[in-house]
């Protein structure tokens, strides 16, 4: 057992959790935050993407422990009330999502890539999102609404 | 269509906004108080008589509250066809005389915590007594070979189909062709791992399962037959499904044993859920199929007759072979017009994982063995494919050789235009060298889809409610199972159109067999068709309550109203009476006190394939596609890139033309993987890849260019013409693919998947025959 304290979605919660506790464990199990899905606990599927110090990062790969002191961010923590981030919005907008088990991975893995390269290109889109996939849409609208969420977002600001 | 109407809008899916904002609830996201952790215990044997089963050890560990085995259970089989193939039923829910592949299900534990689950289960002694085992179709069917089941030969499932004469036909044929195609599982790697949570109430002896499932009504009929309760005693509840593609169709053991283990832990909610391993090892995976065909044409491009055999691996159990088998083997039949037809079909037991209902049942592996085969039958008359194909296709109001009903039928259509939008013309036969060593090719393959089969029941019925409330909310109550690929969204369209009321007004509750009207499921493209005319049904039966009170009220004959635009208009003088608002509160209001609940249900008209002749019309109605790949090929390394994919599809109408396309493209990405490397692959029974790291599905990076276009054909059966289409779009792209291949290099691959390997093993065998 170690005490964390852990900054996730701009709260700070200080826990007992055992030296080996993954990441997505913490979240799904301790905090409830259940829009982190997972699907193979491997690191093989991206669908546990969280966002650390705005970096995508697979939360089954993660132990709590190493978050100590990183800026965690689930996909909880991307809406601001009940306004939706551009890159959701888009989501919606392009029929991005089908099943939704792989959106929110989807959606802040998107949100890291422009979060450091605005104004990506249809290339550098499916190069950052390799990891995360996808059984359902082959892509195709994913990609659509990353590249128009980053037009809109280059727009407002 | 009215102004307002959604129907043949891309509006935005109903569930939108809470799959991005990870609101969306799952079933492994519920939680209960005091849940227990289900596991179940399987056999590491492929083939074993079970000896015996030592529970004890595991019952007294400490945080164990559960075990059951088959003497736990009343010992009733369960299969998936069982209505119309009572002879597939053939598998325990918990096995305790044979298991008959790795994984079979014997025993089950529930614990307070999945480590105490995992231990429990290592600590239940089972004594095997190991037999000899068989891995391979071909030779489970040979006299002397390990028997699985009762059946002859291992064959469990068998169709033979003869019309005409093929025989005469071959002799008459110019020319005549015969080929063998390979066929090789794959996994459905839906990204929601199978998962469920079962739930015993002591008072009432009753169950709920929460479980993610494309057919909830199917489960709860198995779970009432294989526990011996009553179907009234057990509610089976779907959530948001992370997908299923034919994965998810049918009770598990799992599904059992949640609530067998509920039971006797005293009503304890307990969760299953599959690791990725038991995914793709011990769930579903697809038939791997042999083609063997022999067909003839005329010089003119008549086709004459189609032959053969096809023989499938069926695995340790049934499933929905039947289903699997009558795909993989008459859905050519809507497809080509010829009279001269024999196939031999076989669905043989191995000691394999379960094969099952994978998108398209075996109309992918049919797809991709008749494609491939009709390009050569071409070839050898030297006709361009497409062509080929114009000659030989069916047209609308046909009656096939085997009886199937055919009414609209946009293929034809979808042909010519495919051809244009792809530049077939210029392209075919070019073979440009982009490169030095590669070469451009072009490929085209066909497809027809259903809407809707009877697998299970007589029937194959759908229902809706709608209940309008008194502040004008609409809820549309559907029992059809979305699994992701946006009915519930379909659903609400159709509703809100018919009803005459913005999309945004429609609640909807779907699937739950306690509270929604009885549907089959979500499968073989069925529910647009079949759920949406029921849904229509129920909105015009609800509107017409509406009407009636207005009509007494105004002193106006009821069937010159109707509601556009959330407004009561007079039909005749366009005239518009009052809101969609108004008219709901007259409804309710003083001595009326009317409420407003519209019921609809809808089964298509439709007889399943007879096995003993093959005839059937097995669906409502039929969709179409034509489907053409632009692919490079490296003669050095053998690699295939596919440039672009053009994709016509004959919806019959778009109710939403974004979910329609986004159909498309995941279907023909599935596509992609399939042919060029998905591979679910065996050694001696057990799985060799099961993970996505060694079995890859297609990921961002691989994403295609994909051009999408409809043919409206406005189908009479279907709601606002729609025609279902979640399916066809998977058959033809390997094909299409293939046959790209042979106009860019000159190889015909026909075993799938098409890996660089094997095109140059093929680039080289044809040099060493010109050389000779
Ligand atoms: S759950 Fe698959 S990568 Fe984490
Ligand atoms: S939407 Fe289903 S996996 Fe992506």
């Amino acid at each position: 057992m170690k005490t964390v304290t852990l900054d996730v979605n701009g709260k700070v919660f200080c826990l007992d959790v055992p030296d080996g506790e993954l990441l997505i464990e913490t979240l799904r199990d301790r905090l409830g935050l259940l829009g982190t899905k997972y699907s193979c606990l491997e690191g093989d599927c991206g669908v546990c993407t969280v966002l650390a110090d705005g970096k995508n990062v697979l939360s089954c790969l993660m132990l709590t422990v190493e978050a100590e002191g990183r800026k965690i961010m689930t996909i909880e923590g991307l809406t601001q009330g009940s306004s939706l981030h551009p890159i959701q919005q888009a989501f919606i907008d392009e029929g991005a999502v089908q099943c939704g088990f792989c959106t929110p991975g989807m959606v802040l893995a998107s949100k890291s890539l422009l979060d450091r390269c605005p104004l990506p290109t249809k290339e550098e889109i499916a190069h950052a999102l390799d990891g995360n996939l996808c059984r359902c849409t082959g892509y195709v609208r994913i990609i659509n609404a990353v590249l128009s969420a980053a037009q809109k977002m280059k727009k407002t600001s | 269509m009215k102004t307002t109407s959604p129907v043949g809008k891309s509006v935005p899916r109903i569930d939108a906004r809470q799959k991005v904002t990870g609101e969306a609830t799952y079933v492994f996201d519920l939680k209960f108080p005091g849940m227990l952790v289900g596991k179940m215990l399987r056999s590491p044997h492929a083939h074993a008589r079970i000896v015996k089963i030592d529970t004890s050890k595991a019952e007294k560990l400490p945080g164990v509250r559960a075990v059951v085995t088959a003497e736990d259970t009343p010992k009733i089989k369960f299969g998936s066809n069982e209505y119309f193939f009572p002879y597939t039923v053939d598998q325990y829910p918990l096995e305790f005389e044979k298991v008959r592949y790795i994984g079979d299900e014997i025993a089950a534990v529930a614990a307070v915590d999945e480590a105490t689950a995992e231990q429990a289960l290592s600590l239940i002694d089972v004594q095997y007594e190991v037999l000899p085992a068989v891995f391979d179709a071909v030779a489970a069917m040979k006299p002397g070979a390990p028997q699985i089941h009762a059946a002859r030969n291992n064959i469990g499932v068998m169709l033979p189909v003869c019309f005409g004469d093929p025989d005469r036909a071959l002799r008459e044929s110019d020319y005549v062709h015969e080929d063998v195609f390979v066929l090789p599982s794959a996994a459905h790697a839906a990204l929601e791992p199978h998962v469920c949570i079962g739930q015993y109430e002591v008072s009432t002896d009753r169950i709920t399962l929460w479980s993610s499932t494309q057919a909830p009504f199917k489960i709860r009929e198995a779970m009432a037959k294989t526990l011996k309760m009553q179907e009234a005693d057990i509610r089976v509840i779907k959530l948001n499904v992370g997908g299923g593609f034919g994965g998810k169709l049918e009770m598990f053991p799992m599904d059992f044993c949640a609530c067998l283990l509920s039971k006797k832990c005293g009503g304890a909610p307990v969760k299953m859920m599959c690791t990725r391993q038991e995914v793709f090892s011990c769930t579903r995976r697809k038939h791997p199929m042999i083609y063997k065909l022999k067909s003839g044409v005329k010089k003119d491009g008549t086709l004459m007759a189609i032959t053969g055999e096809v023989i499938a691996d069926g695995g340790a159990y049934c499933s929905y072979g039947p289903t699997v088998i009558a795909a993989g083997i008459m859905r050519f039949m809507m497809v080509y017009q010829l009279k001269n037809i024999r196939l031999f079909g076989s669905r043989v037991y191995t000691n394999n994982s379960i094969s099952g209902a994978i998108r398209g049942f075996g109309g992918v592996q049919s797809g991709f063995a008749i494609e491939s085969h009709m390009d050569m039958l071409a070839r050898g008359i030297g006709m361009d494919p497409v062509e080929f194909r114009l000659k030989n296709t069916t047209d609308p109001n046909t009656l096939t050789i085997n009886k199937m009903i055919i009414s609209s039928n946009g293929l034809k259509d979808c042909i010519r235009k495919a051809a244009e939008i792809s530049g077939w013309r210029e392209k075919y036969g070019a073979k440009k060298e982009t490169s030095p060593g590669v070469l451009r090719g072009i490929g085209i393959g066909i497809a027809a889809d259903v809407m809707g089969s009877k697998m299970y029941k007589s029937h194959e019925s759908a229902g809706s409610i709608i209940k309008v409330e008194e502040d004008g909310s609409v809820y549309l109550f559907t029992g059809a199972a979305d699994t992701g690929q946006g009915s519930d969204t379909a659903m609400a369209q159709i509703a809100a159109h018919e009803l005459g009321v913005a999309y945004e007004r429609i609640r909807i509750k779907a699937a739950d067999t306690e509270i929604t009207p009885f549907d089959t499921g979500s499968f073989a493209s069925r529910v647009t068709f079949i759920s949406g005319n029921a849904t229509k049904n129920a909105a015009t039966d609800a509107k017409r309550q509406i009407l009636e009170v207005v009509a007494q009220e105004l002193k106006l004959g009821v069937q010159d109203l109707d509601i556009e635009d959330e407004q009561v208009v007079n039909k005749k003088s366009g005239k518009m009476l009052l809101s969609f608002d108004q008219a709901v509160v007259l409804c309710y209001s003083f001595n009326y006190g009317r409420l407003i609940i519209g019921r609809g249900s809808y089964n298509p008209k439709t007889t399943p394939i007879d096995f003993r002749t093959g005839e059937g019309n097995i669906s409502g109605s039929y969709g179409f596609e034509a489907q053409i790949a632009e692919v490079e090929v490296d003669t050095k390394t053998g690699r295939v890139k596919v440039l672009k994919m053009y994709d016509v599809h004959d919806i019959g109408y778009p109710i939403n033309p974004a979910s329609v396309h986004g159909q498309i493209e995941g279907s023909i990405v599935m596509g992609l993987g399939y042919t060029l490397y998905e591979d679910l692959k065996f050694k001696e029974g057990r799985v060799v890849n099961p993970s996505f790291s060694k079995y890859r599905i297609p990921r961002s990076t691989e994403m295609i260019p994909i051009e999408s276009v409809f043919i409206e054909t406005n189908d009479p059966q279907g709601p606002f013409g729609a025609k279902g289409m979640g399916e066809a779009s998977l058959l033809p792209t390997a094909a299409a693919i293939a046959n790209a291949i042979y106009d860019a290099v000159g190889v015909q691959i026909k075993d799938l998947p098409i890996t660089p390997q094997k095109v140059l093993a093929a680039l080289k065998d044809i040099k060493n025959k010109k050389q000779e």
